[in-house]
């Protein structure tokens, strides 16, 4: 029940702002407000309620929907999923926060909003493939429309466009992929866990999974932006509202990776050592190549983007090298760089809004006039670049250690040189010319957060990555267990001899 | 003779789908070839029509109701149609717009 | 105990945080409020040495912080002898240095984020010493990259600084890379990161690594090279003093660039496995401990030649750190641990004082740094003439100054062990005081050079005290046995496979009294002894002719190329500029043409373009007519169910 109504609360928002005559402006960011407030903080109740230790799912919550089909209403939460939801919610509500940049179609921005909001959250929630799917197109959709309507810059019809084209593509193939897993072994449920259960019962024939297998995979890999399927995330991004950017590329891109931890490792183990070799190579091509860029970009949120997408290849690296403290520190980093995009793009709001544009040639000694916002960009780029403290450190120096011992020795080295070098590189550039230095023109007129409630959604986020920085043991305890089921078939296939995998521990 | 009289009188199956087939191709004639619109939406009901006098001949014939069942439903979407369809036609009629069929290509590549 | 510990290490993060969050617009505030946490710390380390005197050593607190799989972090405190020391150092001269900042820095209006700034400081140093595992000091390490990164660039309006807070940031940062590595590698070899745990496992099985152990102790290096800034990293340490003063004086001279050779110190079970190389690269016979003495010994010759043609007072002070970096460093190599910390200890108190002093002079003559400028400051600045003097001698290594101790047992070492490094010992002995003599003669002593330095007056009390404190210091330290106050440590530790030098043969046999301490280097080493002594006197003499009322300088006009060269920094600088950075940018370049001209120009355009040229052919067939949509529609199903029915 928690977890429905935690999902529940934006959508009901978003038919009570539906309802609403569109003149009441203030009462719908009010309605908004409110609503994800109270879905985030009933989030802090799942992890306060959650049990370690245990088995399988907890927080179950059951409709049936059409069980002829096996197709139920089900969500519940495990080690894997627990953090994701509740910073799918806390992202949520700090995007809802950062709103008051919009001055024009209210109801409909935050109809919209609200729509996302609950799919986001419903998506992580979900056990079921069809509403895990569903849930997530619910939230898709609407980024598309934001981005036409109240996007930034010249470019937006046509960054929606090749957004919507690329993501339907992928999100198309990730229903094919489902639907396959859904008729192949004759296993007739949605039901993700029953589905791991009976696949890990009767394995699905070889000749199958040679072709879901890379349907469902590259599927994921488009919607999270694996290189060379990333053309849209930075036109997107740049042009998006932030709110969009930051829901979108915080919370719902791991969409994407989550439904390869969920979907594909428990499913098919048999065919899935090779991929993961190739795998390890494109994430490690995603992170390297991405970093490189975004050392030449101009704009900040070009830049962004792209290290949001050399962010992903550490996590897809941390997924391929199919070992528990790989896969562990790939699920946290999934957490931490949620709440770290998710700054990065309304701080990059802010500024565009108080100064019109994002480039980073013509804007300088920020700090003097923003200096709180200045602390907040330095704090979050700083996380960006592996400081120890911030989540995202914890994240990338499991992920490091994870591929070591999986015998990937260079692409090891190369995944702490992009970590530790080219990502220091792009993000100190970023604060050289943003913040440091003299005060260029074009800034001057650019005031601070006025208020508490301005500065509210980048205190909390901050809190956030802060706390799970130095408290990991909060996420990592409830995440191994799970972990460790999710690998168990692969690991047990892969390495039959081997008395020192890591299940042991 | 009076026998011959009757098995051609003794309705059956075909008969009630040789009036349905030819009232749908009367219908769809007067589709593809009628310029007024008012005429064409006419026809449009008599291919509805049709469909409905095939599927209560079946279920007829078949001893069950889902012919019946579908044809309530067809009954009250038509109903449905025409109120949206002829609104459509009335208030293009009172913008002074044309209602011949031909001039409405307006979605022309 | 524990509660002394944690009050240690998460004191100044609270004053960090309270000063961010409640003090932030009453500068004053937040000053005493970091001042006095920095004190009790300092109190409290005092408490922890008086607790340890009876109890046995090393103590180990750990906390498990992160555990996943078999990869299992600790926060975890580790007290020993080393540590100890260590600590002592860094919140000893800290909160000195936090005194005399509220002196220097009064003015300033962002005085709450410097607080703020060093406070951090002061928690990620505390951090790195009490570590008890490799990764914690990785964590911490990187919080002091952090901490030196925000108060390099505390004037961040300054284009140079906020480009010297970037390179430091950035050149520590390759170090790291190499020394995440070498933790992994560490991990991987031993299971474990705890160092009781390591130097258990090494002294049972020194072959625990087996061919990985000269890489891992190279990798281990790499965050030393970068950290203690030692050639080929060594750029940044010079630009670094773009900072505040007090900041040169704690950060990047007395502790965090120590940080390195503490690491050393710690971890040397590790540097000291003898060479072992992988397959196909075991024609490299070196083990870790040559690269190690090779890498000191050139990093100290090479920046005290450099020193001797700087003219800014805090760049030759920082090159001079650079080479007594470099002489620990040397000291490690050959396998002298305790040397080395002695020096770190003796020269964290008189290169703070050094730098302070260089704060006070430029202080009073308004933030002039350039040597030529200063001047005739013996009248005007008695104090800070007095302890400057004193830090200067105990840096050249005069008896019975701490520097003389320190350095001559390297000095020793090096001249026993290999003749080649203890030459190069000796004869940048003989720059340092070079230098240093320069230094002081052209601005000390003589003729004032400018107005400014004619105006000059001696700063408050807050100011000279630090500076009195720190001479004291600086004179008495080679007297109060830290050399055989370290030896337990490491005689404690069976450490089978090295050939580890202690000052005495046994801890019995320690000079007990003052003027044992004085004699014993003469005794124990005459050889050594003398000759640094010799060259400490040719160095003086040398710079006393060249410098002493010197109008300009002789050398640079005299060897005109030379001299051009160490003033530019032997082009390393420019160096790095064309092949490193230039690399990277034209490997970014690549990367962005591809994305932005090949995916996002050809392919992308390419499909547009099929795409678009198909929707122009297809949309022939929209008429806008029903009536032709009905036809091809019937004609449609016409053909389907044709096809149907004759399947």
């Amino acid at each position: 029940m928690l977890l429905t109504s935690i999902l529940l609360l934006p959508l009901l928002g978003a038919l009570i702002v539906l309802a609403l005559p569109a003149s009441l402006r203030v009462l719908h960011r009010t309605i908004a407000i409110t609503v994800t407030g109270i879905a985030a903080i009933l989030s802090l109740f799942l992890l306060l309620g959650y049990q370690g230790g245990i088995q399988g799912y907890q927080f179950i919550h059951e409709i049936p929907w059409v069980p002829s089909i096996g197709l139920n209403y089900r969500v519940g939460v495990d080690g894997i999923n627990l953090g994701l939801v509740i910073m799918a919610a806390w992202v949520s509500f700090a995007a809802v926060l950062v709103s008051y940049e919009i001055r024009q179609k209210e109801k409909l921005y935050y109809f919209l909003l609200l729509l996302m909001c609950g799919g986001v959250i419903g998506t992580f929630a979900s056990l079921d493939m069809i509403f895990f799917y569903a849930m997530h197109e619910l939230a898709l959709i609407p980024t598309f429309i934001m981005i036409g309507i109240w996007g930034r810059g010249e470019k937006k019809v046509y960054s929606a466009f090749q957004m919507a084209i690329y993501l339907s593509i992928g999100a198309m193939m990730v229903l094919a992929g489902i639907i396959c897993l859904y008729a192949a072994g004759g296993a007739q449920t949605f039901d993700m866990e029953k589905l791991a259960g009976i696949y890990s019962q009767n394995p699905m024939p070889i000749s199958l999974q040679k072709w879901i297998l890379p349907l469902l995979l590259f599927g994921f890999g488009i919607l999270v932006g694996l290189v060379p399927f990333h053309s849209w995330a930075p036109a997107a991004y740049t042009s998006a509202p932030s709110a969009a950017a930051m829901i979108h590329a915080g919370v719902l891109k791991k969409f994407g990776l989550y439904g390869i931890v969920r979907l594909i490792l428990p499913i098919m183990p048999q065919t899935l050592q090779p991929w993961m070799e190739i795998l390890v190579i494109m994430a490690l091509i995603n992170a390297i190549y991405c970093g490189l860029i975004a050392i030449r970009q101009k704009c900040f949120a070009q830049m962004i983007s792209y290290s949001s997408l050399s962010h992903v290849g550490f996590i897809f690296l941390g997924i391929a090298v199919l070992n528990s403290i790989g896969l562990t520190g790939a699920i946290f980093l999934m957490i931490a760089h949620g709440f770290l995009a998710a700054l990065l793009f309304a701080l990059n709001g802010r500024i565009y809004q108080q100064i019109g544009n994002t480039s980073m040639d013509s804007i300088s000694g920020l700090m003097q006039k923003m200096p709180f916002i200045g602390m907040i960009l330095s704090a979050t780029l700083m996380a960006g670049c592996g400081l120890p403290f911030f989540g995202n450190f914890v994240g990338e120096f499991m992920i490091f250690f994870g591929t070591w011992q999986s015998h990937y020795s260079w692409p090891t080295a190369l995944a702490v040189f992009t970590g530790l070098i080219i990502s220091a590189v792009y993000m100190l550039r970023a604060i050289r010319r943003i913040l440091h230095g003299n005060l260029s023109s074009i800034a001057s007129t650019a005031i601070d957060a006025e208020n508490t409630w301005r500065k509210l959604p980048f205190i909390l986020l901050m809190i956030a990555l802060i706390s799970i920085g130095t408290y990991p043991i909060i996420l990592t305890n409830k995440i191994k267990d799970p972990v460790n089921n999710t690998l168990e078939p692969v690991i047990s296939l892969t390495m039959p001899d081997t008395t020192n995998s890591d299940s042991s521990k | 003779m009076i026998a011959t009289i009757e098995t051609y009188l003794t309705i059956g199956l075909g008969h009630y789908l040789t009036v349905s087939v030819i009232l749908f191709c009367l219908g769809l004639l007067g589709i593809m070839t009628r310029r007024n619109i008012l005429v064409v939406y006419m026809s449009l009901e008599l291919m509805l029509n049709a469909a409905n006098l095939a599927l209560i001949a079946f279920s007829r014939f078949n001893q069950n109701l889902d012919g019946q069942i579908m044809v309530m439903m067809v009954v009250t979407v038509a109903a449905a149609e025409v109120a949206v369809g002829l609104a459509l036609i009335v208030s293009l009629a009172r913008h002074k717009l044309p209602i011949w069929i031909d001039n409405l290509n307006k979605l022309k590549y | 105990m524990t509660i002394i510990l944690f009050g240690i290490l998460f004191l100044p993060i609270f004053s960090a945080l309270s000063i961010t969050f409640f003090s932030q617009k009453h500068p004053s505030i937040s000053a005493g409020i970091s001042i006095a946490i920095s004190c009790i710390t300092f109190l409290l380390t005092c408490v922890l040495c008086a607790m340890t005197q009876s109890q046995t050593l090393p103590i180990e607190i750990v906390y498990t912080w992160l555990s996943v799989g078999n990869l299992s972090v600790d926060l975890g405190f580790l007290v020993d002898r080393l540590s100890l020391i260590m600590l002592f150092v860094v919140t000893g001269v800290g909160s000195l240095i936090h005194i005399y900042s509220k002196g220097y820095m009064g003015k300033d209006p962002s005085l709450s984020r410097y607080f703020a700034s060093l406070s951090i400081f002061m928690f990620s140093m505390i951090g790195i010493v009490l570590a008890n595992n490799f990764l914690m000091i990785f964590i911490f390490w990187e919080m002091v990259g952090l901490s030196s990164y925000l108060l390099i660039g505390f004037w961040m309006t300054k284009g140079s600084a906020a480009d010297a807070a970037k390179k430091a940031f950035l050149c520590n940062r390759i170090g790291d890379t190499g020394f995440l590595l070498g933790i992994i590698l560490v991990w991987s070899c031993l299971g474990t990161l705890r160092f009781g745990e390591i130097s258990n496992l090494l002294s049972t099985n020194p072959a625990a690594f087996s061919s990985l152990a000269t890489i891992t102790g190279l990798l281990l290096l790499c965050g030393v090279i970068g950290k203690s800034a030692q050639f080929p990293l060594h750029v940044w340490l010079p630009d670094a003093m773009e900072g505040p003063t007090p900041v040169s004086a704690l950060i990047h001279a007395a502790t965090m660039v120590a940080a390195g050779v503490y690491l050393l110190a710690r971890g040397f079970d590790i540097f000291a496995l003898s060479a072992a190389w992988p397959q196909g690269l075991d024609w490299l016979k070196f083990s870790t401990l040559d690269v190690i003495a090779t890498i000191g010994a050139f990093t100290a010759l090479m920046a005290a030649l450099i020193a001797v043609q700087q003219n800014d007072i805090k760049r030759i002070l920082a090159y001079s750190t650079l080479s007594q970096l470099g002489y620990m460093v040397m000291a490690i190599g050959l396998s002298y641990p305790i040397a080395a910390m002695y020096h770190l200890t003796t020269h964290a108190f008189f290169k703070a004082l050094l730098f302070l002093g260089a704060g006070s002079v430029i202080v009073a003559l308004h933030h002039e740094q350039n040597i030529w400028k200063m001047g005739g400051l013996q009248k005007r600045m008695p104090i800070t003439f007095w302890t400057f003097l004193i830090a200067t001698l105990a840096l050249c290594g005069i008896p019975p100054l701490s520097g003389f101790f320190s350095k001559d047992y390297i000095v020793a070492e090096a001249l026993h062990k290999n003749a080649y490094l203890g030459t190069i010992a000796l004869v940048t002995a003989f720059l340092t005081t070079f230098y240093m003599g320069r230094l002081f003669f052209v601005s000390f002593i003589g003729r004032t050079r400018s107005k400014v330095s004619d105006h000059a007056k001696e700063n408050s009390t807050i100011i000279t005290m630090p500076l009195i404190l720190l001479a004291i210091a600086s004179v008495f330290a080679g007297f109060i046995g830290i050399d055989s106050y370290l030896m337990p440590h490491y005689s404690s530790q069976s450490l089978a496979n090295t050939n580890m030098v202690f000052p005495y043969p046994s801890i019995d046999q320690a000079p007990d009294n003052w003027f044992k301490m004085l004699i014993y280097p003469f005794k124990h080493a005459p050889m050594a002894a003398i000759l640094s002594i010799c060259a400490v006197i040719a160095g003086g003499f040398l710079s006393f002719i060249f410098y002493f009322n010197a109008k300009n300088d002789i050398l640079s006009s005299k060897f005109k190329t030379v001299s051009l060269w160490l003033k530019n920094r032997l082009y390393f600088d420019e160096l790095y500029q064309n092949s490193a950075v230039w690399l990277q940018d034209k490997l970014a370049l690549i990367c962005d043409f591809i994305d932005r001209w090949i995916i996002g120009g050809i392919i992308i355009g390419i499909i547009y373009r099929i795409v678009d040229l198909i929707g122009r052919f297809c949309r022939f067939s929209q008429t806008g007519n029903i009536q032709t949509y009905t036809a091809i529609f019937v004609l449609g199903i016409i053909v389907l169910s044709y096809w149907v029915i004759n399947w």
